[in-house]
């Protein structure tokens, strides 16, 4: 039973993350995008992460894409140059890299060991809220200064007077 | 484990079948009960012809919807003109898929729980429900490529961005206190201690009431229809069932889940005396749903609307510091007693 849901799943992420690389129309970009973080929480919640899921749709789904959405709308995309077919010189540069990486991941895959759940997780909010404040508090902060700079690198530029 | 599972799966599939269609029923009646009400807060009768007390009146809508011609503005974008009655639709149903109604009660030696999906971080769940149905607004105003739908959706992202952080906080202090994300927990919690957490977090409920006006895009929050200025806003283009579509879900089942996820944060969900033996905790939950949601429309109807300008201003600078405020407080006052 579980490979049919993963397999609907894994489709629909695949072909949503196709559609983000190959739709002409940034608006239909960014739908198609939205869809591939659905199919994630919703991949997330057939593995029984509820949490994860949760957070991907409230954070990623419904609070950043948002902010897409409104600069993307909002710009006059008709005004701007038309793409002109594939990007010689990007892909000159960009495919060795894809390359290699494609490696490096097939590698990890066929050779290393997949991370396997360590015992029931009963209430998973308390089991997070303890390892983020307690083991992990450091990280966490350090990536929260990391966000403010970036709030404060972002006022910044969007200011208008000088 | 095989059986269990299909057991399971059908058990989830009928409670679906009877709380959506239902839902919807009640949505479309909405409609009939918002009219007589805001007739007789204007003082006129309100719909009184199709039917006794005009209530055929929303079946007639419907068959009129239904029968009208679609037209689609030249430029639009369809495929996402389209989408957009999904997006909106959606989420609203999928709300109420974590609505607790009643306790669980045992039939033929089975435990059935009336919430069709109880996980863990269901409060979490509802949250992002309620701001993905802001794609629906957007999308629709952008795809019907008009200057006056795209006003109002930009308006709505604007309203949703800034009140859905206000939401977070200001239940953030009945978290807290329940110790728990999951709605049936949270219900459970004010039982076990005989007091619904209103009384505790009076702060956080006029809060919640101000970001489920905003979201639902409600009076004193929708200046993404404004009538006078955007002519209905977002949903100006669409025409028959598919405008239908969009008061449907933002303002009355939006309305519903959000009220009845309000009486499980505040008022003790389905907890009260027991009058009608097996079924009074149904009849507390919806009675007490009903209450908001009445109270939603009374203050529709009696109020102006804020100017789009400062519907951000307030939250940004007023009820998000008050929220946040609520959070500290309630977390010394519980740490400390």
């Amino acid at each position: 039973m579980e490979w049919v849901v993963f397999t609907v799943l894994a489709v629909w992420l695949l072909v949503s993350a196709g559609g983000v690389l190959f739709a002409k129309h940034p608006v239909h970009v960014v739908l198609f995008f939205l869809s591939a973080l659905l199919a994630m929480a919703a991949l997330f919640l057939s593995l029984g992460a509820e949490l994860l899921a949760g957070i991907q749709l409230l954070i990623y789904a419904a609070a950043i894409v948002v902010f897409y959405v409104l600069v993307i709308t909002t710009v006059p995309w008709e005004k701007l140059k038309e793409f002109e077919g594939a990007y010689r010189r990007e892909l000159l540069f960009g495919l060795p890299v894809a390359l290699m990486a494609f490696g490096a991941f097939a590698y990890l895959i066929a050779k290393g060991e997949f991370a396997a759940p360590k015992g029931q997780v009963t209430d998973a909010v308390r089991e997070l809220a303890k390892t983020l404040f307690t083991s992990y508090l450091f990280p966490f902060e350090v990536a929260s200064l990391i966000l403010l700079v970036a709030m404060i690198g972002a006022i910044l530029l969007g200011r208008r007077e000088g | 484990m095989e059986r269990e599972l299909i057991e399971s799966l059908l058990f989830t599939v009928l409670k679906v079948l009877v709380v959506v269609p239902v839902a919807l029923g009640v949505g479309a009646y909405l409609t009939w009960f918002e009219r007589k009400l805001a007739g007789h807060i204007q003082n006129r009768m309100g719909p009184t012809v199709v039917g006794p007390f005009g209530l055929l009146q929303p079946l007639a809508d419907a068959l009129k919807l239904a029968t009208k011609e679609s037209v689609i503005p030249r430029g639009a974008d369809r495929p996402v003109y389209y989408l957009a009655i999904l997006l909106a639709l959606v989420p609203s149903v999928l709300l109420l898929a974590l609505i607790p109604w009643g306790p669980a009660f045992e039939l033929g030696g089975r435990v059935i729980k009336p919430i069709i999906s109880d996980v863990n971080v269901a409060l979490l769940l509802a949250f992002a429900f309620g701001s993905l149905s802001v794609y629906g607004t957007i999308f629709s105003g952008w795809a019907s490529n008009s200057k006056y739908a795209f006003i109002g959706s930009m308006r709505k992202a604007a309203v949703v961005i800034a009140y859905e952080v206000v939401l977070g906080f200001s239940v953030l202090g009945v978290v807290l206190l329940a110790g728990t994300l999951s709605t049936v927990g949270i219900v459970q919690a004010q039982i076990e201690r005989g007091v619904w957490f209103i009384l505790y977090q009076p702060v956080a409920f006029v809060l919640y009431m101000f970001c489920m006006l905003a979201e639902s895009g409600r009076v004193p929050f929708d200046v993404q229809e404004a009538e006078a200025e955007l002519v209905t806003g977002y949903n100006v283009e669409y025409g028959g069932m598919k405008f239908g579509a969009f008061p449907l879900a933002e303002w009355y089942l939006n309305v519903i889940a959000l009220s009845a996820i309000a009486v499980v944060l505040f008022f003790g969900g389905w907890s009260g005396p027991s009058i009608l033996g097996p079924l009074s905790p149904y009849f507390w939950f919806l009675v007490k749903t009903f209450g908001l949601v009445f109270f939603t429309m009374w203050l529709h109807w009696t109020l102006p609307r804020f100017q789009a300008k400062d519907i951000t201003d307030v939250a940004w600078k007023i009820l998000l510091p008050v929220a946040i405020a609520n959070v500290v407080v309630t977390a010394v006052v519980k740490y400390f007693f």
